[in-house]
């Protein structure tokens, strides 16, 4: 090597290092305040705040200048799995989750990777090495877990201090250095091989971790679970079953089925937090397999697709509500709890696939409203008291077909709500479908369960008018839809609002939009490389507001099965999971 | 206008037609599952790319999981039973992986078959499963 080579790489190693102190001297550790109060141009939780709004408090970005939005950079992301990336922001750095547990570090403004957290042997960002660092995990190889390690999705991570924690495909929770991406714990939840994984990461209250687990649609002796953790340690400090088991309160819900057939009730949806009541809340799936009539009890089976109410520092349930008791069509209803106060009423906002807006007192678990959106056939709800009554023929019995709206695919998904408190409205992501639907047997055996089978033939909703979705704006003062906006293919974005009277969302059919919020006209609108996908979010660097948009494939059958039977027509890359920032020309 | 007997002429021709068409469908549509239409050397090949493949949502078992229906036993049977080959070839090939549909050769949508056709205990016999065969060939309950 020539001396002036070495002076070179010298010269590279020391600009590097001092890089690397400045950011570390300038770097403002995550406060338990900050997370519960995040300064505004930062996006510290999943949905920025813990009420779960997808709100960002940012307004240079308003309805009169948002037609001039540009597109500032973008990024390529993992191609590994589907793309549901929920990103966070502090202080302009950009942490990404990507599939199969990598994470990414960027800078917000140019796009610039600062570090990559990578935990499987596989291409480096740059597609020229290897990694298979010991102090890293490594993902399960397929030949061993196959199913077990799943499909590799990783929606949301935390921040706490100058830690970004995760949890993995694998059942694992990880803390990574928020400076340099180095991984500092890694702890084992649950053993992967018996089909335990983590598609959704924690949220962080008083210093612990919470996190639901998936994986429990197929029957095995144990359950799924919500735990604690030490977010200095990794320690797990408590875990609390998502399903009643024999002998304990709530277990006869289930009949006489023994512990290892009560199956499902999967926490695969990040929860909310009030430091008011103190309380986590936090959602959970269907019972399975998905027919009360496959399952083998007609049951209520808690605490499937309820909501729950956390004390974060044991666990324990201070109340629950069990939206739709012995749930029969896949109707799942563990999505976000958006809490909004309203009419004085401490208040827990929650949707599930149904299209069913649950209005609950967040205190006591007691029910206050439910206003339907009129699209689903299977049940009526009593909004006086929440009562579930089923339709006469609705409930699926063993091989015969019935004509549901929606289909086992949903109404809404994972796709959230955002809320707006300028207009007291909730925007929400739909998809207009139904299904011939005929649901069939599993075997009931260790390791048999699943979700069961169902012949499927989707079709359009009848009040769809060939239009597969729909971003709706609804009151909740009122629940009067005040807009919608009907495009050809799924709404295929969380929501996003602003502080500007702007709100975002996307379609499967690649475009994002920017709607008044108020009317719901298109004030800007773009098109990307493949579908709109993920959470959008926006935030600050060097005192300029973006808003981010992540784009990909995957993503359950709202984005694959349901585009591909209902508008064959329109078609879209199968690839190409990415992410975008968008933001006002310089002036 | 037509005479009775070109009308009736249309007919008979018509039936003799039908009829060529229908009797060879008919005869062919007599193979199963159960007569050994693939080998067990493209199951073997099929293992590997469906553990490649497929595994992380169909398990290593084939049992399926939350988003992703079982290939195996009764739920399998419910979907598919006196369905063909062809079609069950054609969802495979059209539709998965769901990320990426049709990105996988055409041999290993075949391979991954006659796996999923090995697991199920349906016999494998001297010859591989070619190209088409497939829609002559129905799933069904032991005969």
């Amino acid at each position: 090597m020539s001396f002036r080579c070495f002076a070179s790489v010298c010269l590279a190693v020391l600009a590097t290092y001092i890089n690397l102190v400045a950011r570390a001297e300038d770097f403002k550790p995550v406060t338990e305040e900050m997370l519960r109060n995040p300064p505004p141009g930062d996006w510290l939780n999943w949905r920025r705040t813990d009420n779960a709004w997808g709100y960002s408090p940012l307004e240079q970005i308003t309805r009169d200048n948002v037609g001039q939005l540009q597109l500032v950079w973008s990024w390529a992301m993992e191609e590994t799995a589907a793309q549901e990336t929920a990103p966070l922001v502090h202080d302009g750095i950009i942490y990404l989750p990507n599939s199969h547990g990598v994470i990414q570090a960027l800078d917000g403004a140019s796009g610039d990777l600062i570090w990559e957290y990578r935990p499987a042997v596989t291409k480096r960002v740059d597609g020229s090495a290897t990694l298979a660092s010991t102090n890293q995990i490594t993902r399960t190889a397929p030949e061993l877990s196959g199913a077990v390690s799943g499909p590799g999705v990783q929606k949301n991570i935390a921040i706490y201090g100058k830690r970004i924690f995760a949890a993995t495909g694998n059942a694992h929770i990880v803390a990574i250095d928020a400076l340099t991406g180095k991984l500092i714990w890694d702890v084992e939840v649950a053993d992967s091989s018996l089909g335990y994984r983590y598609t959704a990461g924690p949220i962080v209250v008083k210093g612990i971790l919470i996190t639901g687990i998936s994986g429990c649609s197929r029957y095995k002796d144990d359950v799924c679970f919500i735990t604690g953790h030490d977010a200095a340690t990794g320690t797990e400090l408590w875990r609390t079953s998502t399903v009643a088991r024999p002998g304990e309160q709530g277990g006869d819900t289930w009949g006489d089925l023994p512990l290892r057939f009560r199956a499902g009730s999967d926490a695969w949806i990040a929860g909310s937090y009030d430091p008011g009541t103190g309380l986590v809340y936090w959602g959970t799936a269907q019972a399975k397999p998905w027919a009360s009539a496959v399952r083998g009890t007609k049951g209520n089976a808690l605490y499937t697709n309820s909501t729950l109410a956390l004390n974060p520092e044991t666990g324990k349930i201070v109340w629950f509500y069990q939206h739709l008791p012995g749930e029969t069509h896949d109707m799942d209803e563990v999505f976000e709890n958006v809490l909004v106060d309203l009419d004085g009423r401490k208040s827990l906002f929650k949707m599930g696939k149904i299209g069913i807006l649950w209005q609950l007192d967040r205190t006591t678990g007691e029910f206050i409203n439910a206003t339907d959106l009129g699209y689903q056939n299977l049940l009526t709800v009593d909004s006086s008291n929440g009562k579930v009554t089923y339709h006469e023929g609705m409930v699926p019995e063993i091989g015969v077909q019935i004509d549901m709206c929606p289909s086992t695919s949903g109404m809404k998904s994972w796709r959230a709500i955002a809320y707006s408190p300028r207009t007291k409205a909730m925007y929400i992501p739909l998809t207009l479908n139904c299904e011939l639907a005929t649901f069939g047997p599993t075997e009931r055996i260790l390791g048999g369960g699943g979700a069961g089978p169902v012949r499927r033939k989707n079709h359009m909703h009848p009040r769809s008018n060939g239009m597969l979705g729909e971003f709706v704006a609804m009151s909740v003062e009122s629940g009067k839809i005040l807009w919608r906006h009907r495009t050809a293919t799924p709404s295929n974005t969380a929501a996003l609002t602003t502080a500007g009277g702007v709100v975002f969302g996307g379609d499967w059919d690649r475009h994002v939009y920017a709607y008044d919020e108020s009317t719901g006209e298109v004030l800007w609108q773009t098109r990307l490389i493949t579908s709109a996908q993920g959470f959008p979010i926006s935030y600050l660097a060097g005192g300029k507001q973006y808003v981010a948009v992540p784009a990909g494939v995957g993503g359950a059958s709202w984005s694959t099965l349901i585009p591909r039977d209902l508008v064959p027509d329109i078609k879209r890359p199968n690839h190409g999971n990415s992410f975008y920032v968008f933001a006002l020309p310089e002036k | 206008m037509k005479t009775l007997a070109t009308k009736t002429m249309i007919l008979i021709l018509g039936l003799v037609c039908t009829s060529a068409v229908n009797v060879p469908t008919f005869a062919q549509s007599k193979s199963s599952v159960w007569d050994g239409v693939y080998s067990e050397e493209q199951a073997k090949r099929g293992v590997t790319v469906y553990q490649e493949a497929c595994a992380a949502c169909h398990g290593v078992d084939l049992r399926g999981d939350s988003n992703s229906p079982s290939l195996i036993g009764v739920s399998f049977m419910f979907l598919w039973e006196d369905r063909s080959l062809g079609e069950l070839l054609t969802k495979i090939q059209t539709e998965m992986p769901p990320a990426n549909p049709d990105s996988l050769p055409n041999e290993s949508y075949v391979d991954i078959l006659a796996y999923v056709m090995q697991v199920n205990s349906f016999p494998a016999g001297e010859d591989e499963l070619v190209p088409g065969k497939y829609h002559q060939i129905l799933i069904t309950g032991k005969p």
